[in-house]
């Protein structure tokens, strides 16, 4: 008997395909298309919503927040740009979004969210003595609490995700200036914070 | 410390000051992954060197797979919601032009008898064209209420587009006729 589809090598077949393939097949209604897409970019799209929002299961409510805007906006998607640039600009901003709703429901719960942070942030410090990857990770969501969500954005994409200033800048849909700007701050508040919150850390790290 | 780590060293201060070209850039941050001395006098330096790396993902296969699933949840959702708003805009649509098309008969003069005042003078009697049946309610022809459209045509000549043939009864039916033998 002739196999005559098979659902599994016609994914095997896609994922060899390249980003900007996969969106014009998406574009077009290919709904498997717009699958592998989603498998690929999740760790991305995940990891960036982390740094911003501050933990993993609010970036993964963002994550699909943000593939079912590239569903829904997919018409729109040009593919002279790079995907990813368009992928990271719908996540920046939900996740900006979600931060500043999160921010607003913290200051209407404010004591108890208060005494929560102080012992997490106890607890951090704590983690801190034997800081490697990991716990860098949660030494950034501790000190990047006085950023603002703009500020921290563009530092987890220029310092972590490692994106150009240019392309920085077309997500947040600002001037390569203000990203500057924002970038310059972000590393003043961090730099205070980490002095505030943890300088036995620093100390650590000082060579002899 | 390595030649390159004293001249990389050197680039720590353009690094903040976002000036430093690409290749370098990349270089120091690889250099500063694998170099725990250096990254110690980069975060003397400036706390924030310690973050610029990529962090480790934490997403595993089977959390991919349970993003998916719900994003699969969420287009079934949006493509529902799709799929009832076309058809209510066709239905909107359809209902829109069959009310045009009252609205021009009703607003051309001696349109319908039914809508003049009460003590008006009657309307001279339509001239009927050639072949008109005697049996049209009105002076266009028009079926009064209850009757079947086809039993209105006003002149064997007239000509009846449906506008949506085959649509089901659900859906109000638009027919647009043109009558050349009327005379208004």
């Amino acid at each position: 008997m002739e196999l005559v589809y098979s659902e599994r090598l016609e994914r095997k077949g896609l994922t060899e395909l390249p980003d900007r393939e996969l969106a014009i097949q998406a574009r077009g209604g290919d709904m498997l298309s717009f699958e592998t897409l989603v498998c690929r970019k999740t760790p991305a799209v995940v990891s960036l919503a982390r740094r911003i929002v501050g933990n993993v299961e609010d970036a993964r409510d963002v994550a699909q927040m943000v593939f079912l805007r590239v569903w829904k906006e997919i018409h729109r998607y040009d593919e002279r740009y790079s995907l990813n640039t368009w992928l990271y600009r719908i996540a920046t901003n939900l996740a900006i979004d979600f931060l500043r709703s999160a921010r607003s429901r913290e200051k209407a719960h404010g004591a108890t969210l208060h005494l929560v942070r102080e012992r997490e942030e106890s607890t951090a410090a704590g983690a801190t003595r034997s800081a490697e990857d990991g716990e860098l990770a949660r030494l950034f969501e501790a000190v990047s609490g006085r950023l603002s969500e703009k500020q921290k954005a563009v530092f987890v994409l220029r310092e972590m995700e490692d994106c150009d200033t240019k392309d920085i800048a077309r997500i947040l849909g600002c001037g390569e200036s203000t990203v500057r700007n924002h970038l310059f701050n972000a590393r003043r508040i961090l730099r205070k914070e980490m002095v505030r919150l943890y300088p036995e850390f620093l100390r650590g790290r000082t060579p002899a | 410390m390595s030649p390159i780590c004293s001249i990389l060293r050197e680039s720590f201060e353009d690094y903040l000051g976002d000036a430093l070209p690409a290749p370098q850039r990349k270089m120091l941050r690889e250099h500063l992954a694998a170099c725990a001395e250096c990254l110690g006098a980069a975060a003397a330096k400036d706390a924030s060197f310690l973050f610029a790396r990529p962090m480790p993902g934490e997403v595993a296969p089977d959390e991919t797979a349970r993003i998916l699933l719900g994003v699969r949840a969420g287009v079934g959702h949006i493509e529902t919601e799709r799929r009832i708003g076309g058809a209510r805009r066709r239905r909107f649509a359809g209902a829109a032009a069959a009310a045009a098309v009252a609205l021009l008969v009703l607003t051309i003069p001696g349109g319908s008898d039914a809508r003049r005042e009460p003590g008006a003078a009657a309307l001279p009697a339509p001239v009927p064209s050639p072949g008109t049946s005697a049996q049209a309610g009105s002076s266009f022809g028009l079926a009064p209420a209850g009757l079947a459209a086809e039993a209105a045509l006003p002149s064997p000549g007239a000509t009846v587009y449906d506008l949506n043939p085959g649509a089901d009864r659900a859906e109000p039916r638009v027919v647009w006729i043109v009558d050349r033998g009327l005379d208004i």
